[in-house]
């Protein structure tokens, strides 16, 4: 499939949430499929805490499938021979857009530590700033799940017209208290890395590896469930030769030190941290004293929510509170809460009804 | 649905209102009263099928059993909650009507007789009333309070609900005198309007 991939350079500056301003910044994006004459086929999908611009495809033989590509593609559940897909790296991210892996333009050295605090507002307000450049007026969807959910309830609240529909995927208004306990968890794993050195790691030409690792094996636990887990691996012992550490014995171990391993080659950890507390921080209801429906009310766009039943990260009913602010202030939204196979991670595949149920909500009036 | 049915149910339902269907099935009533009156409106329906249905037709729906989930609703402030043909297929029918009347300030109710001559015939027979509006075998049948025109009126009176507005349709699913006037035996259904006092 066809990808387009682009740095978009943007001089008009963004305040940020903080307090604090990119005088300039950059989006790393992709896009697929072709903008129509009108510009009204367009569809932004946000992407979760470790996602980036690749979405959908691949656009070498070397590079891996994106994020998304079980639901984006000629024919699939957001079928790019219809719309034009387009997907940015976050700021703060890892993978092109502005973040602590660039130069900061006023120094002319990296950014490292030192990279303001985003949050899933100022996502939106640059992802906005994205469909001027692109000359779009109006998102025929937005669409994400977890962090990237997020946002995409975040663009229905900060630009009631300039969205018709919202996909809203295995998520929350907030991250609970549990979450923002994971995250934490997390964070103290790659802040105790010896080679993390208070963020500057760069400027020692280090990486906190192991911190990272730790993370992400935490993380990989709370993407997956019991269920699950027990399903896929059960108490079965790994395989002498394919061992990735000595002291491994179960499956499941030796899954969860390859994905820590591959992760913590890719992935910064000041990125890491900065993501995290972008979804800790974010409330939609914040911005109202806590009342969810007071900033619900401003929501033009026809929202569907989508949660799944193995999903506890972010369960079923983080979902349904979604579904019952949206109604208790006249707002059109669906809710369905699907059987998910993968736990949170359930929003990444393509199951039957899930796929029918997007398209459906796509070709809706 | 039956014509007559959803037209009675359209001329109760007034312009403007917040409108909740339990059962909403594929969504068909609440797209014409949408388009008809301009009314929001949710559905609850627990059939992917039709939730697949009221999501193609553009309409809000809620993957709900509506036998654990009517309180869940009780902040949303509805003028009217619909339950089509759906009461008597519910674990405790009277739990139900008082939850819906928290929620909405009205509510349209539409139950199968079982005093229907028709099923009362069968019924002398020694056998189980298989009528239009009750199709099924007794073991395949999803029903499990049936009731009379008088039970339901009986259960309304003792609950303290108000009948606003009643309706009967004999089995051809018309308007007829005799369903009118004697509905306990000549109604195969009964449609009401009903309130809190």
């Amino acid at each position: 499939m066809k990808t387009k991939t682009e740095l978009i350079k943007f001089n008009q500056g963004l305040d940020l949430e903080s307090g604090a301003r990119l005088n300039t910044f950059d989006l790393m994006v992709e896009t697929y499929g072709e903008l129509n004459k009108d510009k009204d086929n367009a569809i932004l999908v946000c992407h979760a805490f470790s996602g980036n611009h690749h979405a959908a495809g691949k656009s070498s033989d070397n590079e891996t499938l994106g994020w998304w590509d079980e639901v984006i593609g000629p024919g699939k559940a957001i079928d790019i021979n219809k719309f034009f897909v387009v997907c940015s790296n976050n700021l703060g991210g890892c993978s092109g857009s502005s973040g602590p892996l660039s130069l900061n333009p006023e120094t002319n050295e990296l950014y490292g530590k030192d990279f303001p605090l985003v949050s899933v507002t100022d996502w939106v307000n640059s992802q906005k700033l994205l469909s001027d450049y692109l000359g779009i007026s109006k998102w025929h969807m937005v669409a994400g799940g977890s962090l990237g959910g997020m946002q995409a309830l975040q663009w229905a609240i900060s630009y009631p017209n300039k969205l018709k529909k919202a996909g809203i995927f295995a998520t929350a208004t907030k991250s609970s208290t549990q979450n923002i306990a994971m995250n934490e968890v997390g964070r103290e794993a790659i802040r105790k890395d010896k080679n993390f050195m208070e963020g500057d790691y760069l400027n020692h030409n280090v990486k906190p590896k192991s911190g990272l690792k730790t993370a992400r094996m935490l993380g990989h636990i709370t993407y997956s469930s019991e269920d699950i887990m027990d399903q896929k691996f059960g108490r079965k012992f790994q395989d002498i030769k394919s061992k990735i550490e000595g002291t491994v014995d179960y499956e499941v171990e030796n899954y969860l030190q390859y994905k820590g391993e591959k992760f913590s080659d890719t992935f910064d950890a000041n990125s890491y941290i900065l993501m995290t507390k972008a979804m800790d921080g974010y409330d939609a209801s914040f911005s109202s004293n806590g009342s969810l429906e007071e900033v619900m009310k401003r929501i033009k766009a026809k929202l569907l929510v989508v949660g799944f039943d193995s999903d506890w990260l972010y369960p079923p009913k983080r979902s349904k509170e979604i579904q019952l602010a949206a109604m208790n202030v006249d707002v059109q939204c669906s809710c369905v809460i699907l059987k998910g196979e993968q736990g949170h991670d359930s929003f990444l595949f393509a199951s039957d009804r899930y796929v029918k149920i997007i398209q459906g909500f796509l070709d809706s009036k | 649905m039956n014509t007559s049915l959803i037209h009675i149910i359209k001329k109760w339902i007034p312009e403007k209102s917040k409108v909740i269907d339990f059962g909403c099935g594929d969504g068909s009533l609440l797209k014409d009263l949408i388009d008809e009156k301009k009314i929001r409106g949710y559905g609850v329906e627990i059939d992917h099928n039709k939730i697949q249905e009221c999501i193609l037709k553009g309409i809000s729906v809620i993957e709900k059993d509506i036998d654990e989930g009517i309180q869940d609703f009780e902040s949303c402030n509805f003028d009217v909650a619909v339950m089509a043909s759906s009461i008597q297929c519910l674990k405790e029918p009277h739990l139900a009507l008082r939850k819906m009347l928290k929620l909405s300030k009205q509510c349209i109710v539409t139950l199968p007789n079982l005093g229907f001559w028709k099923c009362r015939l069968d019924l002398a027979q020694g056998r189980m009333p298989v009528t239009p509006n009750l199709p099924s075998s007794w073991y395949e049948t999803k029903n499990l309070h049936l009731c009379t025109i008088k039970d339901f009126e009986t259960l309304c009176f003792e609950e303290g609900f108000v009948i606003n507005e009643r309706f009967f349709l004999n089995d051809k699913g018309a308007k007829s005198a005799m369903a009118s006037t004697f509905p306990n035996t000549f109604a195969s259904e009964g449609i009401y309007l009903i309130a809190k006092k």
